[in-house]
């Protein structure tokens, strides 16, 4: 709670009493011109005992107080030496010494300026405050003059459409609703006191006066933008309060002036006066069916004594294994031990743009692991900082806010505009994960959910058969090929036309591999290239036939699932086989490849050969088997 | 393959229904000493090995055939390192289904 300022303390002053002592809080500090005699500065404070405010000079021994800091707008002080003497007409108090009590406070009662014109007293009071209040901008031009039955009475100036005060709204934040204050006198009348302070869960469109209390948890930067209006530029921070509520908050065009730059990350505010509409979900990934949209009379105060009732911020974070099942472009939170970092790879964008990406690893107690994607600046920033403690061997906590997980190759999470990161965070969870991690976490295996590192079939996104599943469950009919895995072994290799001349001629980024016919001696001819080629290259047309315990089927094998079932190119066995005729090591060598067991990745696609249908299975990925997942796979079937 | 002598597979558990019989087990090396070696089976119960020649240096799995002597310690006869990497959940699960519903297929 705030100190209690002396009451009446400026009319006592006013009146001679020079003994007082009193408590005042200063409410703004002007530096005036510099003094005729010494060429120093001089500064005049605005001070208040929470009714009356009136300006008093500061001696200019006090002046370094001013300057460092030590006294300052909102402070509070006791004022030890001063007097208060009569120039042109005017009251004028001079500070001679003076102590700070509470060196920041908001605004203590709703001081209006003891004595002083209406003009003067609006300018003086709405420059006043280290509390930006728009509603104080609005009352400089006030349009209907009458006195307000909250201030203190002003002989003079009362029912005087030139000199009438106007209420200047408290920036305190009562609890309770404060009396109205009802600013005409009139038919129209119009509650004018603070709002109360509520939930931001309980904020919807029909609420009426509303006050929340929140802190900024994250805010963005200023986008411009250009529409069928016009250029604009917009910005919004995001809100929690002590109940946990979040809302974001967004602003337009001038708003954003007004804003800006006195919204601060980690900060409480107090926000009041803004409209309410519906959260625009593509954007807003908070949980809160609305979003504040503030206007020129919405009001946004620091509030400097925060309680610490309201957290910084608000996690859920969701264990790595969750993200398997979630779904693509879900918007989540998470928290793991960095494995991996990869170096920082410039990707150029569909619009043309270029920007960076990086690649790390995460892993945490479910046993998962997944590649989290760093985009553009997070790339630069943390990514580097991630880097380097990975290299040396530390391997930090990353805690994750707003990732979004994609599907494009397993499960992943990418950053977003609206994701922090937070590296060795100071939470319960990550001293959690720590402690999991260098106690053992560390050596354990992890299953990537990310790609299928763990060859055999043990990612979830592989369905098993085995071979005679593929006849009698009719795969491959529909207008969609099938995918399928299967453990089978290699029980015949078709020697007789195992390759095919390829040309070599680069389409883009991919070579162009159609069949080249020979023309002339020495030279290859491509259809689709139009062009020959001196050179042409073999590459794999296998046909493998591939068994297990349920039957056996034939199966064809490209480029590099030939190689792999070969253990060499193409090249080397053609030359051996046609160039240097060396039958028996041909022959020994497809031998020595028959009867090896692999985990085979099967696309199943039936086409028509002129009036036949045929199923037409191409290997497009080949595994040794992983003996331990396997185990552990046929152990499920087991069970079942 | 020599079926003269059979050996059940067992984990820490199982240990105890073979005792005096020829048994077969994969412990996890903690720690050895000259004659005996001290290991952790599959299902984290303590086993003592004791035997004239373990091999040297040891890999952290070790396979040990030879006879239950008690319910927590084996006499080798066999010794063979197994490697650092084994999965010992797969072979705790083995030694279970081997002792129960396929018990008819082992010894």
């Amino acid at each position: 709670m705030p100190v209690s300022l002396t009451p009446n303390a400026i009319t006592a002053i006013n009146a001679g009493d020079v003994n007082l002592k009193p408590l005042l809080q200063v409410l703004d500090i002007k530096m005036i011109g510099r003094s005729q005699e010494r060429n120093q500065e001089r500064y005049r404070f605005l001070i208040s005992d929470g009714v009356s405010a009136q300006h008093a000079m500061v001696a200019v021994q006090l002046n370094d107080r001013v300057k460092s800091g030590a006294v300052d707008k909102g402070s509070i002080v006791q004022l030890i030496d001063y007097i208060c003497s009569d120039v042109k007409g005017r009251k004028v108090i001079v500070v001679l010494n003076m102590e700070t009590l509470v060196p920041q406070s908001e605004t203590i009662g709703n001081p209006t300026i003891f004595g002083e014109t209406d003009a003067e007293a609006q300018k003086t009071l709405s420059a006043a405050g280290n509390i930006p209040l728009s509603n104080r901008v609005g009352f400089n031009e006030p349009m209907v003059q009458h006195s307000v039955n909250k201030a203190p009475p002003r002989g003079i100036n009362i029912q005087n459409s030139a000199n009438s005060t106007s209420s200047f709204r408290p920036s305190v934040q009562p609890s309770y609703q404060p009396p109205a204050s009802y600013r005409n006198h009139g038919p129209i009348m119009k509650n004018e006191a603070p709002a109360r302070v509520i939930p931001i869960a309980a904020l919807n469109p029909y609420q009426g006066r509303w006050a929340i209390k929140a802190r900024i948890t994250a805010k963005g930067d200023i986008r411009r933008y250009n529409n069928a209006k016009g250029d604009g530029k917009v910005f919004s921070f995001d809100l929690l309060d002590s109940d946990g509520g979040e809302i974001r908050v967004t602003c337009f065009n001038a708003v954003v002036d007004r804003f800006y730059d006195v919204t601060e990350v980690g900060k409480v505010y107090l926000i009041s006066k803004g409209s309410l509409k519906p959260a625009q979900k593509n954007f807003n990934h908070l949980k809160n069916e609305w979003e504040i949209f503030l206007e020129s009379a919405s009001t946004v105060e620091l509030c400097p004594d925060e309680d610490g009732s309201i957290p910084r911020q608000q996690f859920s974070f969701r264990p790595i294994s969750d993200i398997e099942n979630a779904e693509n472009n879900t918007i989540l939170d998470v928290i793991g031990v960095v494995t991996s970092v990869n170096p920082s790879v410039p990707i150029l964008r569909k619009n043309g743009m270029e920007t960076h990406r990086r690649i790390l690893n995460l892993k945490d107690e479910s046993g998962k692991a997944v590649e989290v994607t760093l985009w553009g600046e997070f790339c630069n920033r943390d990514g580097r900082e991630l880097e380097e403690m990975v290299n040396s061997a530390s391997h930090p906590v990353l805690a994750i806010k707003a990732g979004k997980v994609s599907d494009f190759s397993g499960k992943s999470v990418g950053t977003i505009s609206s994701t922090q990161l937070f590296i060795n965070p100071d939470f319960p969870e990550a001293h959690k994960l720590r402690n999991w991690f260098d106690r053992g976490g560390k050596d354990t295996a992890s299953f990537s959910i990310s790609r299928d590192t763990m060859p055999g079939g043990s990612s979830r996104n592989e369905i098993r058969k085995n071979v005679s599943q593929i006849k009698e469950e009719g795969l491959g009919r529909s207008d969609k090929p099938d995918w399928i895995t299967v453990k089978a072994t290699v029980s015949f290799i078709k020697t007789d036309s195992f390759c095919y001349t390829a040309c070599p001629l680069m389409i883009g980024d991919k070579q162009c591999n159609k069949k080249v016919t020979r023309s002339g001696t020495n030279r290859w001819l491509c259809d689709r290239c139009n062009q020959e080629s001196d050179e042409c290259e073999y590459r794999y047309l296998l046909q493998v036939q591939i068994q297990d315990h349920t039957g056996l089927t034939w199966v064809t094998a490209f480029q590099e699932t030939g190689e792999e079932i070969m253990g060499c190119p193409a090249q080397k066995l053609y030359a051996l086989k046609y160039e240097l005729e060396k039958e028996e090591e041909f022959a020994e060598i497809v031998r020595d490849r028959l009867f090896h067991q692999y985990m085979l990745k099967l696309k199943i696609k039936e086409e028509s050969y002129g009036d036949e249908q045929r199923v037409k299975m191409t290997v497009v990925k080949v595994d040794k088997v992983n003996y331990t997942s396997e185990s552990r796979f046929l152990l499920d079937l087991l069970v079942r | 393959m020599d079926t003269s002598s059979p050996s059940a597979f067992v984990n820490g558990a199982l240990l105890r229904r073979y005792i005096g019989q020829k048994v077969r087990t994969v412990i996890q090396v903690i720690g050895s000493d000259t004659g005996s070696v001290v290991g952790k089976s599959t299902d984290d119960l303590q086993i003592v090995v004791r035997g004239s020649s373990p091999p040297n240096p040891l890999t952290t799995y070790l396979e040990v055939i030879g006879i239950a002597e008690s319910d927590n310690s084996i006499r080798a006869e066999t010794w063979t390192n197994f490697g650092n990497s084994f999965d010992p959940q797969n072979f705790n699960e083995l030694c279970k289904l081997a002792n129960g519903e396929f018990k008819h297929m082992f010894i």
